[in-house]
């Protein structure tokens, strides 16, 4: 019977000893985890950025319905909205795309109300020491990084010239660059006063792209739907609780789907560990023989395999994780950002919230260790009952 | 325990202490008052989808332009103003 302290040195003595075995199956095991985890991070991290400027969009946003498609929504429904009891901030919304055809790029331009006074608050918020009165002493905008880079590669560093329906061109001056904490959400965003946007998308004064409102009692929603449904026959309510669900299912679907493959690769990797430990002509075989048969009962052996492979699990599920938080949180996930977020428009910059959620670190630890132990201890086992003369065979 | 043991130890505690102070020194705070101002300012709390001009940008609210053939761009008046 070995004393601790002697165990453990026999134990890592016969790790390090053995180390081109274990460095194969720690590499591949690595690898296996990065992706993972490298994917679970940057859905919960969109998840949970999303969550939260989820919470300050508006409840409910509606628009026109024309032969199926949606088109502009008239300004003068507000007066008929706000008849409806139970809704407030009722406002109008202009957003759309501006495609910059020389290059076939496009910017998601918004339009905003800032002679709401929330809107101005907000603006502070968002833009450290914004001098307000300059900002509306001229035609200005606010714009994302992805679009404050893509301007200034095409030599538009103070100023943008946006091509009007009409043919004209508007100069707008870029007042600032909207913080990059934000880019999931704003990296191609062109944040203007709402008059603006209208001029630049030749939309006229009684229009705008959709109303937007809040009914702060959850239980009268279904209520106001129904009432909204009656007063127009012509419209499409969009919800933010849908919206979430939308979102939520979105994310944990393309979560899935890379967890179903990490199954798939984690199965074919046990078998084949399983394989190598019970040949007929392994090492391992032998190795196990020899300790039978210098006087180690099954247990012991067991015991070895069992800290040996706890290891070889420990290294490999560290080096994995810390890996795929420095290359999601630090930096940016690249490559792999473009399943969730496209690349085929601006460069997206995206700069991701640290988001780690324990109950998924255990489930991606437990999903890897336990199949693991069980593809190494059972061979073991197995050998470990036979006979040390048949064994070293 | 051996040497190398320990130095693989003490290589894997700097690697998580690592990234746990990285973790803890993330302005949280400031990310979430960012992402909700522009939240609340645009009303829209879509990802920044870097999608083609006929795809849709805004989840739940946009739609394609045309879904059955994507690659093809209907032609619209800015196409003849752009022409002149």
């Amino acid at each position: 019977m070995l004393t601790k302290s002697s165990f453990l040195y026999f134990l890592t003595l016969l790790l390090f000893k053995q180390r081109d075995k274990h460095i194969g199956t720690i590499s591949i095991s690595i690898v296996i985890i990065f992706l993972l985890s490298s994917i679970l991070f940057i859905s919960s991290s969109i998840q949970g950025s999303i969550k939260i400027a989820l919470e300050s969009q508006p409840d409910f946003s509606l628009s026109r319905v024309e032969a199926g498609r949606v088109v502009d929504t008239p300004v003068e429904w507000i007066d008929k909205i706000s008849d409806i009891d139970g809704i407030v901030d009722i406002s109008p919304r202009v957003y759309g795309r501006y495609f910059y055809r020389p290059k076939e790029e496009s910017f998601l331009v918004v339009g905003v109300d800032f002679f709401d006074e929330q809107n101005q608050k907000e603006l502070k918020n968002l833009i450290d020491g914004i001098d307000l009165k300059d900002f509306f002493s001229r035609d200005s905008m606010l714009v994302g990084e992805g679009v404050k880079e893509f301007l200034a590669e095409h030599f538009y560093s103070g100023d943008f010239s946006f091509k009007t329906p009409t043919g004209k061109f508007k100069k707008v001056r870029i007042y600032d660059t909207i913080p990059h904490q934000s880019n999931l959400i704003s990296n191609d965003m062109v944040v203007m006063p709402i008059d603006l946007a209208r001029e630049i998308f030749g939309m006229s004064e009684d229009l705008s792209t959709d109303i937007t409102f809040n009914v702060p009692n959850d239980s009268e929603w279904d209520t106001i739907l129904t009432k909204l449904h009656l007063l127009f026959y012509d419209l499409r309510v969009v919800e933010k609780r849908e919206i979430a669900k939308a979102y939520s299912s979105l994310y944990n679907y393309k979560g899935g789907l890379f967890l179903i493959l990490y199954l798939i690769t984690i199965v074919t990797f046990m078998l084949i560990l399983y394989q190598r430990y019970s040949m007929v002509y392994s090492s391992e075989k032998r190795e196990i023989g020899i300790l039978r048969a210098t006087g180690w009962s099954i247990g012991e052996i067991v015991k070895l395999k069992f800290y040996e492979t706890l290891i070889v699990v420990v290294v490999s599920f560290v080096l994995g994780t810390v890996l795929a938080y420095i290359y999601v949180f630090v930096w940016g996930a690249p490559l792999l950002k473009e399943i969730f977020l496209g690349g085929a428009n601006l460069k997206n910059q995206v700069e991701f919230a640290p988001t780690i959620n324990m109950g998924l670190l255990s489930s991606i630890f437990l999903f890897y260790a336990v199949p693991l132990f069980g593809s190494i201890l059972i061979p073991v086992w197995r050998i470990a009952i036979t006979s040390p003369k048949e064994a070293m065979l | 325990m051996i040497k190398q043991f320990y130095i693989l130890i003490v290589i894997l505690s700097i690697l998580i202490i690592s990234v746990v102070w990285d973790y803890m020194r993330y302005d949280r705070a400031y990310s979430s008052r960012v992402v909700s101002s522009i939240g609340y300012i645009t009303g829209l709390s879509s990802p920044s989808l870097s999608v083609s001009y006929y795809e849709p940008r805004v989840l739940m609210l946009d739609s394609s332009i045309n879904t059955t053939y994507p690659q093809m761009m209907t032609i619209d008046r800015m196409d003849f103003i752009y022409a002149n």
